[in-house]
């Protein structure tokens, strides 16, 4: 079905009115960034919110700021694409560009935007784990101010998150990549384009002066629990240790261990089980090259 | 429900018309203005049938609401050949030359998303236009000869050939 | 008039031998290309007639239910709703097969399949319309649903239509030579069983219709997106009870077919029983999944089969039961379940067959006719069991199946006859390009080449009810204002028969193919034509238009002849202008005069001048039950050769390359038959590796979006190599045959066999999805 149940339209011209809107809304609105998803939902009744407050052209909340040792800013509406080609980041977070890169289509990555992506807070959502591994926070505001969180604090179920009434995503602040150290980001889904990740994960491995034993690591599954799952046997396992076959195997199989997936109709959970293996692996593997040459 | 009169700049001409906010803009493109060119395969943005081109970029018409689309610069395929002439854009052409058109459906939609790509980056590789029409389906062609239709005008346009 | 030509020309028809064309075998890029990329083109949901109003379908949730109420009186009072129908308004059944239809326009006392209409609404506006649908109220009385054939089968207390015991629409029995003798004696017998998967067509364009009833002359006009005017124009006129002439089907340009719009849609019954109630026009356009819940898609098949060779590898048997998963009614399964029987006859010579095959109803949206139906299915499994074979014998797969390959002039047990085949010439151009004797069993683990062949129809015999007409009728009207005009009723369905026709009637009239007006798609305008289906169209259609423009020919060479000043068998026509085969003018050029200056001189003369020709196939007589589905005037061959890598870690096999090379006889536009390969490679790619319709055990779909159902994208296609075998069919009219359903036949196969030579596992079930092969790697290993 696709005719939208009737609301009331809102374009805020600036953040402070977007910001007010969404205070005096409260609970019967949503904030259209993209629309990729939202709109969805709205098509097949899944919410029939009474008033939407269109973000998505809000100039105050886009933009990418990466300077050399300063980390990265993200302003939340900026665009998926935007991220995607940024040269920058393209060199400093590889492993967000190129999650971003597989997202959904040319035209979703054109219209859609990271903030929607994490308050859509969908358990196969590609953005969080990368930006979990890589440390960031997201920066939340209401017309009482603002509050800043990690972004798996912010993700805590399926379409769940901890946005309260009156708040909107406004920034992810993403640190300065540490010294000897690389993140990557992998996925794996049935088709090779267009997908719904069956899983996805992001390794974000440092290296200690040594440039061969790991400081170190933090791995995030995505789509294999309701949030963003930061593994702990991972890190148990490799910190002070030197990467060995043996050791890479054993990292897929401590990954696999944690993993709670569901079964659905994309993949079994026993696949995608077996699967945060194979990523695992290849993923610590390259994550822990990449460092060497970092 | 709350009808307004908006603005939108399509083609090069300014259109008003009477929407609801709940009004998506493919649905206001086909049905109000006529620009049928756009087309309906989905309705969930899974297809890229709608693909429109939005200040230059491609988007998926049936995901936006009309009302948010306005003061943007709106190109449909009836605004890629020359308005005067009637005659096919190079692109256009390259499709029909290289058999990358069957029932049509898709096609549109297939031309505006090249059409964004090679405007942003005229030297594309088979790896960028494969990543830019990811998101367009096609049924009949299996994508191939789509694909050379487009490597081929990239190639004409670097030899300055089109 | 112009009998000299007729008489003396059947003996000197230079043309004929020397098969120089002019228009046939050009890659002409289709005709109504330039309205397509601007966006000119109209499909039907492009159509907007005035007071033109909007229908939408109720659809049940549930598989299996019996309706004891519908309440629509809170609907009808919606501000702007106009009429309200459920099935009480159609209780007429329709069916594409007339003798065992059973389906309606909207669901009279029992829905069968989730999804299925029970009650159409007609409002001002789409809004409203939807919003009225809301206000329905439909009691169900839920039953127990069946999704599984093998269960169906043994569920008599639970019968999906009452009058079928067992829950079998029908099923048949063949039986060629003595299988089981010839398998007792057999050297070596394969034995094993094959699934073949729930797929759809997935065409873009979802169906629309828009009926317009005239009260004032009881007519009724619909815009639909149909494949098969004719079919549905009769059982229109069955289900409205009204004559065939009150009713013409306009068929706008349609958004891809591959046989999803092969059988009337109950958008055509619906907006028409609508619109004769409101006397206004009434549009409905699907939903993406309404395209899903009356998809008549793929059927799945249940195969067991045991295959004989003899001591040097030469088939001597199939035994074949196949137990089709039909869904939830009729629609074209009895014709899908005897072509599975028909495809294991070609194209390689089988001496001793027995096919046993029931078509079985379950609680999903209705199985039918999707491209190459009935020709898939077996196709996997024959395919796969012939490299097993090889693999016993010690013979590469690729000597086999030139062991086994049938030849031009073959005539199968079953009594169908193939005039013309170079599939032999496929095979060899197939492992030759692609290096495939030097690759296969020699790759490393994990990459693998797989070889695979196939077939299909150029058309049926036969029509789905008895009939001894014409199967197409073409007529070329000349005249000074238009020139060439050619009618005929051929559906356009993406594939590029609009061009194709126009070059066929451009080659014999000797003008160019641009010159040729088409008009197509129209019961009442156009000349008859079944419909798009079988591949019948290139055969069929250039029958008939070569018959017309060779009976123009014969009215206009005399004249011709008299201005030239030379005899009326010796006068030939070419790039618009008749010229004298013999007699030298002036400048030494050959006599010539201007096509369009005899046809002045014709029509001051003579008056109009319009010809028809026809085609009715030859008729073989089938002999067994059904044993008449599957003959055809000929067939169309290819091979395939698949190259696969699979990771070893998630299983995902990936197709790097597809080389194909095909036997369509003499290619009409070979531009238009790479375009219809590589389409097959595909489909066929898909229902390997990604598609399945899902249906949860209740009955509900799961994944009726183009997001969940997972056709390929453009990064999922491998390279394809595919070329066209030297090949003229001499019983085709201009040499041609079909290329749109038989390349879809090897890619499956190819793809399994691929993995089979990568990783040395079996799969004997579509599709190979990453956790099926990961599966098989970890048991492989585990066994190790």
């Amino acid at each position: 079905m696709n005719i939208l149940h009737e609301f009331e339209f809102f374009k805020p011209k600036s953040k402070k009115e977007a910001l007010e809107l969404v205070k005096s809304q409260g609970s019967k609105a949503k904030v259209l960034a993209g629309g990729t998803d939202l709109i969805i939902q709205m098509k097949e009744k899944m919410i029939k919110p009474d008033a939407i407050i269109d973000i998505s052209d809000l100039e105050e909340l886009k933009g990418i700021k990466c300077k050399e040792g300063k980390g990265a800013e993200i302003l939340s509406c900026t665009k998926l694409a935007d991220i995607e080609f940024n040269a920058d980041l393209q060199k400093k977070y590889p492993a967000l560009t190129h999650a971003v890169g597989q997202l959904g289509s040319n035209q979703v990555r054109v219209m859609g935007t990271m903030g929607g992506n994490c308050c859509h807070s969908s358990p196969a959502a590609e953005t969080p784990a990368p930006l979990s591994a890589l440390g960031a926070k997201v920066v939340i505001e209401s017309v009482d101010g603002e509050r800043e969180m990690t972004i798996e604090d912010f993700i805590q179920g399926n379409r769940r998150n901890d946005l309260k009434e009156g708040e909107i995503l406004t920034k992810f602040i993403l640190p300065e990549p540490v010294k000897n150290s690389a993140c990557r980001y992998g996925h794996i889904g049935l088709r090779n384009a267009m997908e719904i990740d069956c899983a996805n994960m992001a390794v974000n491995i440092e290296l200690g002066e040594d440039k061969e034993s790991i400081k170190s690591v933090k791995l995030v599954m995505g789509s294999v629990a309701i949030r963003p799952l930061v593994s702990q046997a991972v890190p148990a396992l490799l910190v002070g240790k030197k990467l060995t076959e043996e050791l890479v195997i054993k990292a897929g199989e401590a990954a696999q261990s944690e993993a709670k997936p569901i079964s659905d109709v994309r993949a079994s959970a026993e696949y995608r089980k077996e699967v945060i293996g194979a990523l695992a692996r290849r993923l610590v593997k390259e994550a822990y090259e990449a460092a060497k040459e970092a | 429900m709350k009808k307004q009169v908006i603005k939108l700049d399509i083609n090069n001409r300014i259109y008003e018309v009477l929407v609801s906010p709940t009004d998506l803009l493919v649905d206001v493109l086909r049905k109000q203005l006529g620009f049928t060119g756009t087309k309906k395969g989905c309705g969930q943005g899974d297809c890229g049938a709608c693909t429109i081109l939005v200040d230059g970029k491609a988007h998926l018409s049936c995901l936006m609401l009309a009302v948010s689309s306005e003061g943007k610069k709106i190109t449909t395929i009836e605004g890629i050949a020359n308005q005067e002439t009637g005659e096919l854009h190079p692109l256009q052409k390259s499709f029909l030359d290289h058999g990358a058109v069957q029932c049509g459906f898709c096609s549109p939609g297939m031309i505006l998303s090249s059409m964004a790509l090679i405007d942003e980056n005229p030297n594309a590789t088979e790896e960028d236009i494969k990543h830019a029409l990811e998101g367009n389906l096609c049924r009949c062609t299996g994508y191939v000869l789509i694909l050379e239709a487009v490597e081929s005008y990239v190639k004409a346009l670097s030899q300055g050939e089109v | 008039m112009g009998k000299m030509y007729e008489v003396s020309n059947k003996y000197n028809n230079y043309k004929e031998y020397e098969r120089e064309f002019t228009e046939v075998g050009r890659s002409i890029p289709r005709l109504d290309g330039p309205a397509k990329v601007t966006g000119k083109v109209q499909y039907t949901d492009d159509l907007v007639l005035p007071r033109m109003t909007y229908g939408k379908i109720l659809r049940s949730p549930h598989a299996h239910a019996n309706i004891k109420s519908i309440d629509y009186s809170e609907a009808l009072k919606l501000d702007g709703v106009l009429a309200v129908i459920t099935g009480e308004d159609c209780p007429i059944p329709y069916g594409i097969v007339p003798h065992n239809c059973n389906e309606h326009a909207l669901a009279v006392g029992k829905v069968r399949n989730w999804g299925e209409g029970v009650a159409a609404v007609a409002a001002i506006d789409e809004a409203t319309a939807e919003k009225a649908l809301e206000l329905i109220k439909v009691e169900y009385e839920v039953l127990e649903a069946i999704v599984d054939p093998r269960e169906s089968v043994k569920r008599d207390d639970l019968r999906i239509h009452e009058n079928h015991p067992n829950n079998i629409a029908y099923e048949g029995t063949q039986v060629y030579g003595d299988p089981d003798k010839a398998l007792k004696e057999s050297d070596h017998v394969i034995e094993r069983e094959f699934y073949s998967s729930y797929i759809t067509h997935a065409f873009i364009e979802p169906q629309s219709a828009i009926a317009d009833f005239d009260p004032n002359t009881g007519k009724l006009h619909l815009y639909a997106t149909c494949q098969v005017p004719h079919y549905t124009h009769q059982q229109l006129s069955k289900v409205l009870e009204l004559p065939m002439n009150k009713i013409r089907i306009t068929v706008p340009l349609i958004g891809g077919g591959f046989g999803g719009k092969g059988v009337a849609s109950q958008a055509d019954f619906c907006s028409s029983i609508l619109s004769r109630k409101l006397g206004r026009p009434v549009k409905i356009t699907y939903e993406r999944n309404e395209v899903f819940a009356t998809n008549n898609g793929r059927h799945p098949c249940y195969m067991k089969f045991r295959m004989g060779f003899d001591k040097n590898g030469k088939i001597t048997a199939v035994d074949f039961n196949n137990l089709m998963d039909g869904g939830a009614y009729s629609g074209w399964g009895i014709v899908v379940l005897f072509y599975t029987a028909s495809m294991v006859h070609i194209p390689y010579m089988v001496p001793n067959v027995r096919f046993e095959g029931k078509r079985v109803f379950t609680n999903k949206p209705t199985c039918g006719a999707q491209r190459g139906l009935g020709g898939v299915q077996p196709r996997f499994a024959m395919e796969q069991l012939l490299d097993e074979a090889a693999e016993h014998f010690g013979m590469s797969p690729y000597e086999i199946r030139k062991l086994n390959a049938a030849e031009s002039g073959y005539t199968a047990k079953s009594m169908m006859y193939v005039p013309h085949t170079e599939y032999k010439k496929c095979l060899d151009e197939v492992v030759e390009k692609s290096g495939y004797l030097e690759k296969h069993g020699k790759l490393p683990f994990g990459k693998g080449i797989g070889l695979s062949g196939g077939y299909y129809i150029s058309g049926t015999s036969y029509t789905l009810y008895l009939s001894y007409k014409p199967h197409t009728v073409a007529t070329i009207k000349i005249d000074e204002e238009n020139g060439v005009t050619l009618f005929c009723g051929a559906t356009d369905i993406g594939q590029g028969v609009d061009t194709v026709m126009a070059q066929m009637a451009a080659e014999t009239l000797g003008v160019k193919t641009e010159d040729v007006k088409v008009i197509p798609r129209d019961t009442e305008l156009s000349t008859f034509d079944l419909g798009t289906f079988a591949s019948r169209l290139t055969f069929a259609t250039g029958w008939a238009i070569r018959q017309a423009a060779e009976r123009v020919n014969a009215e206009l060479f005399p004249v011709a002849a008299s201005l030239m000043g030379c005899r009326g068998d010796e006068v030939a026509v070419k790039d618009g202008y008749f010229y004298s085969i013999y007699e030298r003018g002036s400048k030494r050029q050959n006599k010539e005069v201007k096509w369009t200056d005899v046809v002045t001189m014709y029509i001051e003369s003579n008056g109009p001048l319009t010809c028809s020709g026809q085609f009715t196939p030859p008729r073989r007589k089938g002999i067994q039950q059904g044993g008449n589905i599957g003959h055809s005037p000929s067939f169309g061959f290819s091979a395939q050769i698949a190259e696969v890598d699979v990771d070893l870690e998630t299983g995902k096999v990936n197709v790097v390359k597809i080389t194909e090379a095909g036997d369509c006889g003499q290619p009409i536009n070979p531009m238009s038959v790479e375009g219809q390969v590589h389409g097959s490679i595909q489909m066929g790619l898909g229902q390997a590796l990604y598609e399945e319709m899902q249906i949860a055990p209740d009955g509900k779909f799961l994944n009726p979006s183009l997001h969940d159902y997972k056709m390929p994208t453009i990064r999922d296609m491998p390279k394809i190599d595919a070329s066209i075998v030297e090949a003229f069919d001499p019983s085709a009219p201009y040499g041609g045959k079909e290329s749109g359903e038989g390349p879809i036949q090897p890619t499956i196969p190819a793809i399994f066999n691929a993995v089979y030579d990568a990783i040395g596992i079996r799969f004997t079930e579509m599709p190979l999805t990453p956790e099926k092969v990961l599966k098989a790697i970890k048991a492989q290993q585990n066994n190790k």
